[in-house]
C-alpha cells in the first residue's frame, strides 16, 4: 500500500516544516508540538516556565511575550516542545501579535493548543477560548489564578465548565506550580488521541450571516473533504479573513488539520474551484448587513456570559476585589496618589545609586587598579609586543572592565527593585496616574515607564516599550527615551556638578548644589522628553495608528527570590553582555588612535586639532567631541577618555598612564586641575553635562532601537534628533553666555 | 571666533530657513513635491477619475468642470483633452466629454484606488478624517493595480470607503448607494447616515466633528432657519444648511428603530453603572476591534471604579476586569445608565 502514495506524507510533512519555517520555528525534532495562548497577563509565561522549567522573564504586565519563546520538556517519554504566543484578546488580527497568534494556531498545526484562562476574569477570556475553540478541536483549557480567584471570593465548578467547553480544563496555580502534572497529562492525553473532545461551538448566527454560510458551505464541503472546520472556513471567507484567503488560493488550507493525507488532498484542489469559492465568498457579502462582524463578535461575548454563568460554583457571593479597591484608593488618589508615587520611585533611584557606589568602588578597584597591572606585566612576561599588550589589555581590557565596573552595581539593584514594583502590580497604576500627562503631549501613560526604565539603561528602556501596544506611542515612547539621563551619564554628571557647579558656592553648601544640579539635569531631560514627545507627535509621527487601552491587573504579592534571580538574569546580563561586545572594540578604537601617528602626532590629536574650532564654537572642544564619538558604544567612558586625551594632547608631564589608557583619579579635585589644565571653564562644564544628556543614543540602544522598530528611518531619527537638539541647545547657551559677557 | 551676536542672529535665519521648507503642507519641499507631482499622467487621471463620478451621477462633464476640478486654466484643459482623444480615453462631442470603454475602466480603477486607500488610512492609521481625501489625491496616483487588490484583501475587500461612497469592484461593478439628502427630512424624521461629502474640506471638517459619519443613526430635534439640530448617540448635534446638503441619509420607520442610547459613558458619574447600547459609528479600525476585544458589546454592563490623579483617563469594571479608558474614548460608548439596585 505504501508504493501507492510514495511522496504523499513526506511531501505532507515537508510542507508542514516549510510552513513552521516560514513561522519562524526551529523545525527540531519532537513528537508534540503545544501552542501556549491566552490574553495578556494571564499568567502564561509562568505557565510556560512551570511547563518548560526556562526562567522566562514573567511580570505583573500585561504584554509581556511579543517575540515568541519556545521551549523543550520531556513527558512519559514523549518530546514536547511549547511554543508561547503573544497575549492576545481575541484572533481578529489586527495587530502584529494577534497576527503572530493566530496564524500559528491555524497553520503551525500544534498537536495542542492550551488556552490559558483568569479564573478572575472568567467572562472576557472565555472570548479568545470560543475563537480558539472554533479553530481547532485540540485543545486543554488551563483554568490558571485559582489562588487569586478564591482570594477574591470567586469559585469555578471547573467540571461544569469543562462540559461547557467540551475539552479538559485544569484548575492551576501556576506559580505555585500547582495542578502543572495534571496539565500535562491532560496534554498528553488530547495529543496522543486518548481523550476525545467536542469542543462548543456557536451554532446560531445572525440570519443573514447563516444563510450565507449555508450557500458557501456545499463548496468548501466539496473540494475540501474532512476538513474538520468548514462552517468556521466559511465564516472567515465571508468576513474576508485575509489568511484564510490565501489558504485557499495558495493550497495551504490542508494544514487546518492534522492530518497528512487530508492536507495532501487539499493541497491538491484545482486552481479553478479555489477561484471559485473565493469569488461566491466574495459576492455573497455583498448581502450581509454592514455590521455583522460586530454582530459576530457580540454573539461570541454573548456564549461567554452564558458558559460564565453556569460554570460559576453556587452559593458563592460576587467577586469583590476588596483589598484592591482600597490599595486603590490610596494609589490612585488625587491626594496620596503623586506623593506616593514620588517616594516610592525616588526611594528605588536612591537605593539604587547610594547602594551601587561601595560594590562599584570594589569592582573598579579589582578589576582596574589591581587586575589591570597584572595583566600588563603578564603580557609583557610572556613576551607580547608592547603594542599588542597595549591594544589588549590597554584598550580592550580596560574599556570593558570599565563598562562593567560602572554599569553592573545599579542595574543589579535597579531592574530587580522595578521588577518587583512590576510584580506587584503597582507600575500599571503609574501609567494609570500619569496618563493625564502624558496624553497631553500625545504619549501613553506607560511610557512613565519606559522612561523610569531609561534612568537604569536607556536599552532596557527601549525593550520595555513593547507594554505599550498603541504603535504611534510605542514609537514616540522608543525615539524619547534617550532623554531619560541613563545610570551609564550619572557619574559624568555628579563628577562634573562636584568639580565645577559645587565649586561656586561656600564649601558647605556645595555637595547640596551639586547634587542639586544633577537632579535639575534630569529633570531636564524630563520636560525635553515632554517636548519631543509633542513635537513628534504632531509631526512625523500624525498619521500613526493610535489606541488606549490600560489593564489594571490585580495586586499580587511579589515573590522575591524569584524576581531577583529572573531579572539578573533577563535585564541585567542581557544588557551587560550586549554593552561588553560594544565597549572591546571601542577600547580598541581609543587604543589604536592614540598610538598610530602620522606626521608626528597621533590621530587622536589629528582629530582633536581638527574638531577644536567646532567644539569651541558650541561651548565644548575638540576633546569632548572626539570622546564622545570613540564613546558611542558606551558612555560610562566618556570621562577617562577626556582625561587620558587632553593629558595627551596638551603634553601634560606627571599624569595619566600613557597614550590610549583611560584613566581616571580617586580625587575630584586632581581631575578638575587637569581639566581646568585643558582649557576647561565653567561654561565648558555646563556645555559637557548638556550635551552628556542630549546627544546620541550609545550604539546598544540604537542597535535595539533598530531591533524594535525594525526601521533605518525611526533608528536615524532617534539617534540624530537629540545630538541636533545637543549641539541647539550648547551653542544657544555658549553664544547667550558670551553675548552677556 | 565670530562676535556672539552675529552667530545668534545667523542662527536665528537659518532656523527660519529650515522651518520655511519643512513646514507640513505650506513648506517648500511640500510645495515642490506637490508641484513634481503635477505630471500629465496626473493630470490625464484625475480628468478620467472626474468623468467617471459625473457620469456616475448623471451627469455630463465639459470643459469648465474640468477645468474646476483639476484647478487649471482653460487651455490647460484643452491640452489634456486633446491627450486624452490621442490615447482614445475620451471623447468630446456635443453633449459635452464622454469616455470611451478603455478610458471608464481606467478611471474606474483610480476611483478604487483612491476609495480603498481613504479606508485604509481610516481602519489602520491615524491620520485625521479631514486629511483622508488629500492623501488619497496624492496615493491615488502611485498605486498599481496589483497594489490596490493586495490593499483590498489586507482590508477585507471593504464595499464602502469612510465617507460611505461605494468602491467599484474589480470588476468595475458599484455596491449600491441609495438615500436623500437630510436637508429634506422633517423634525422627527429618524434615519440613518449613508455618506457624508468629503469636499470642501472645510464643510467635511465641521460635519466630521459634530460625530457624523455612515452608520450613525439620528433624529431630527428641530431645524429653523437652515440649521439643523440631531440627536445621535446620546448628543445633540447642530448643522449649518451647507452641512446639511453633504448629508445622505436612509429614512427609518419607527418599528427599524433600536433601543437608544441617552448619554455616553464619559457622562456616567464614578461609582456608578451602565448598559452598553453601541459603539458609536464614528470609533472604527483599531479602536473598535479593541474596545469590542475588551467586552464592549451592547448590553454589557459597565461600572465606572474610579477616576486617577488627573481625572483622566477612568477605570472601569468591565466583565469582570479594570481597564482603564480615556474620556474621548468613554465617549464614543453609547450607553443607559443603570437604576441604582
Amino acid at each position: 500500500m505504501a508504493g501507492i502514495m510514495p511522496g504523499g506524507c513526506a511531501g505532507c510533512t515537508q510542507h508542514r516544516t516549510e510552513s513552521l519555517v516560514r513561522l519562524g520555528l526551529n523545525p527540531d525534532k519532537w513528537d508534540h508540538l503545544i501552542a501556549l495562548a491566552g490574553n495578556p497577563n494571564t499568567g502564561k509565561s509562568t505557565v510556560f516556565n512551570a511547563l518548560t522549567g526556562l526562567r522566562q522573564h514573567t511580570g505583573n504586565w500585561p504584554g509581556k511575550t511579543v517575540t515568541r519563546a519556545e521551549g523543550m520538556f520531556l513527558h512519559d517519554d514523549a518530546r514536547m516542545k511549547v511554543v508561547d504566543l503573544p497575549g492576545t484578546y481575541s484572533l481578529q488580527a489586527g495587530s502584529t501579535d494577534e497576527e503572530v497568534a493566530r496564524d500559528f494556531i491555524l497553520f503551525g498545526r500544534p498537536d495542542v493548543t492550551v488556552v490559558v484562562i483568569d479564573a478572575t476574569r472568567l467572562e472576557r477570556n472565555l472570548n479568545l477560548a470560543i475563537q480558539i475553540l472554533e479553530i481547532t478541536d485540540r485543545v486543554v483549557v488551563c483554568l490558571n489564578l485559582m489562588d487569586e480567584a478564591r482570594r477574591h471570593g470567586i469559585a469555578i465548578d471547573t467540571a461544569q465548565l469543562s462540559r461547557e467547553l467540551g475539552v479538559p480544563v485544569i484548575p492551576t496555580v501556576a506559580r505555585e506550580r500547582h495542578g502543572m502534572d495534571e496539565l500535562l497529562n491532560a496534554i498528553h492525553q488530547v495529543a496522543s488521541g486518548a481523550t476525545e473532545t467536542s469542543p462548543f461551538r456557536i451554532e446560531e448566527y445572525p440570519e443573514d450571516v447563516e444563510a450565507a454560510i449555508q450557500s458557501l458551505l456545499p463548496a468548501i464541503e466539496e473540494a475540501y473533504v474532512g476538513i474538520p472546520n468548514q462552517r468556521w472556513v466559511a465564516l472567515r471567507l465571508l468576513n474576508a479573513d485575509e489568511a484564510v484567503e490565501q489558504a485557499i488560493s495558495g493550497g495551504e488550507l490542508g494544514l487546518l488539520t492534522g492530518d497528512d493525507a487530508l492536507a495532501e488532498a487539499a493541497a491538491n484542489v484545482s486552481q479553478e474551484v479555489r477561484d471559485r469559492i473565493l469569488e461566491q465568498a466574495s459576492s455573497l457579502r455583498w448581502g450581509l448587513s454592514r455590521d455583522f462582524q460586530d454582530h459576530l463578535t457580540e454573539g461570541i461575548f454573548r456564549a461567554a456570559e452564558i458558559i460564565a454563568e453556569r460554570s460559576q460554583a453556587r452559593g458563592v457571593r460576587r467577586a469583590k476585589f476588596d483589598l484592591d479597591r482600597t490599595l486603590d484608593g490610596l494609589l490612585t488618589s488625587r491626594l496620596f496618589g503623586f506623593p506616593l508615587m514620588v517616594l516610592i520611585l525616588a526611594t528605588v533611584f536612591w537605593l539604587t545609586i547610594s547602594g551601587a557606589n561601595v560594590p562599584s568602588a570594589m569592582l573598579a578597584t579589582l578589576l582596574i587598579d589591581t587586575l589591570h597591572p597584572i595583566l600588563q606585566g603578564f603580557g609583557s612576561d610572556i613576551g607580547m609586543p608592547w603594542w599588542l599588550n597595549g591594544f589588549i589589555f590597554d584598550g580592550v581590557y580596560l574599556a570593558t572592565a570599565w563598562v562593567v565596573s560602572v554599569m553592573l552595581p545599579p542595574m543589579a539593584i535597579f531592574f530587580p527593585l522595578f521588577t518587583l514594583l512590576e510584580d506587584f502590580g503597582y507600575l500599571p497604576r503609574v501609567a494609570f496616574n500619569l496618563d493625564g500627562l502624558f496624553k497631553k503631549a500625545g504619549a501613553h501613560g506607560k511610557q512613565a515607564l519606559t522612561m523610569c526604565m531609561g534612568f537604569g539603561c536607556n536599552a532596557a528602556g527601549v525593550v520595555a516599550t513593547r507594554v505599550i501596544e498603541s504603535p504611534r506611542e510605542r514609537l514616540i515612547a522608543i525615539i524619547t527615551n534617550n532623554f531619560s539621563l541613563c545610570n551609564g551619564r550619572w557619574p559624568t554628571q555628579i563628577l562634573l556638578a562636584t568639580i565645577f557647579i559645587g565649586a561656586i558656592v561656600p564649601a558647605r553648601w556645595a555637595g547640596l548644589v551639586a547634587a542639586g544640579t544633577v537632579v535639575g539635569v534630569a529633570l531636564l531631560g524630563i520636560a525635553f522628553m515632554f517636548v519631543a514627545s509633542w513635537f513628534l507627535s504632531r509631526t512625523m509621527l500624525r498619521g500613526e495608528a493610535s489606541t488606549f487601552s490600560l489593564e489594571l491587573p490585580p495586586y499580587r504579592p511579589p515573590r522575591v527570590l524569584q524576581t531577583l534571580y529572573t531579572s539578573l538574569i533577563d535585564r541585567t546580563l542581557i544588557v551587560l553582555w550586549r554593552a561588553v561586545i560594544f565597549a572591546a572594540p571601542a577600547g580598541a578604537v581609543i587604543w589604536l588612535i592614540s598610538n598610530i601617528t602620522v606626521g608626528g602626532a597621533s590621530l587622536a590629536e589629528h582629530s582633536v586639532l581638527f574638531m577644536d574650532p567646532f567644539g569651541l564654537f558650541v561651548g565644548m572642544n575638540g576633546v569632548i567631541l572626539l570622546a564622545y564619538i570613540v564613546a558611542i558604544p558606551a558612555n560610562e567612558i566618556v570621562i577617562p577618555t577626556i582625561l587620558m586625551l587632553t593629558v595627551v594632547t596638551a603634553g601634560m608631564a606627571g599624569v595619566g598612564a600613557g597614550s590610549g589608557v583611560m584613566f581616571e583619579l580617586d580625587s575630584a579635585t586632581a581631575i578638575g586641575d587637569i581639566l581646568v589644565a585643558g582649557g576647561w571653564t565653567l561654561l565648558t562644564a555646563v556645555n559637557v553635562m548638556l550635551f552628556s544628556l542630549l546627544h546620541n543614543p550609545c550604539s546598544t540602544t540604537i542597535y535595539t532601537i533598530y531591533r524594535e522598530t525594525r526601521s533605518a528611518k525611526w533608528t536615524t531619527v532617534a539617534s540624530l534628533m537629540p545630538l541636533a537638539m545637543g549641539f541647539v541647545v550648547t551653542f544657544l547657551v555658549t553664544q547667550v553666555t558670551r553675548l552677556l559677557g | 571666533m565670530p562676535s556672539p551676536l552675529l552667530s545668534l542672529v545667523l542662527f536665528a535665519i537659518a532656523s527660519a530657513m529650515v522651518v520655511a521648507a519643512l513646514w507640513p503642507r505650506r513648506g517648500l519641499i511640500a510645495r515642490v513635491q506637490r508641484a513634481r507631482r503635477q505630471s500629465e499622467r496626473v493630470q490625464v487621471e484625475d480628468a478620467l477619475k472626474h468623468l467617471s463620478t459625473q457620469e456616475l451621477e448623471g451627469q455630463v462633464a465639459s470643459l469648465s468642470t474640468l477645468a474646476g476640478t483639476l484647478e487649471v486654466s482653460r487651455n490647460e484643459v484643452a491640452r489634456v483633452l486633446g491627450r486624452l482623444e490621442e490615447l482614445d480615453l475620451a471623447r468630446t462631442t456635443d453633449q459635452g466629454v464622454t469616455l470611451t470603454n478603455s478610458g471608464r475602466e481606467y478611471g474606474m480603477r483610480i476611483l478604487r484606488t483612491h476609495r480603498l486607500w481613504e479606508s485604509y488610512l481610516a481602519d489602520r492609521t491615524g491620520v485625521r478624517p479631514t486629511e483622508w481625501h488629500e492623501e488619497a489625491e496624492r496615493v491615488e496616483h502611485l498605486l498599481s493595480s496589483e497594489d490596490a487588490e493586495r490593499l483590498a484583501t489586507r482590508l477585507g475587500h471593504p464595499l464602502y470607503d469612510p465617507h460611505g461612497d461605494p468602491i467599484p469592484m474589480r470588476s468595475g461593478d458599484m455596491p449600491p448607494l441609495s438615500g436623500v439628502s437630510l436637508s429634506s427630512l422633517e423634525v422627527g424624521a429618524i434615519a440613518v447616515v449613508r455618506h457624508v461629502e468629503d469636499e470642501p474640506e472645510a464643510v467635511f471638517g465641521r460635519i466630521a466633528a459634530q460625530g457624523i459619519v455612515p452608520g450613525l443613526e439620528l433624529e431630527v430635534v428641530d431645524s429653523v432657519g437652515g440649521t439643523m439640530r440631531v440627536r445621535a448617540g446620546g448628543r445633540v448635534a447642530e448643522l449649518d444648511s451647507l452641512a446639511i446638503r453633504n448629508v445622505t441619509v436612509e429614512l427609518r420607520e419607527a418599528h427599524e428603530v433600536g433601543r437608544q442610547a441617552s448619554c455616553t459613558l464619559a457622562d456616567i458619574p464614578v461609582g456608578s453603572s451602565a448598559t452598553v447600547v453601541r459603539l458609536a459609528p464614528a470609533c472604527q479600525g483599531v479602536q473598535r476591534r479593541r474596545l469590542m476585544d475588551l467586552g464592549v458589546v451592547p448590553d454589557t454592563a459597565i461600572e465606572v471604579e474610579r477616576a486617577s490623579m488627573t481625572g483622566d483617563p477612568l477605570a472601569f469594571r468591565i466583565r469582570g476586569a479594570l481597564i482603564a479608558l480615556r474620556k474621548e474614548q468613554a465617549a464614543v460608548i453609547e450607553v443607559v445608565p443603570m437604576e441604582v439596585a
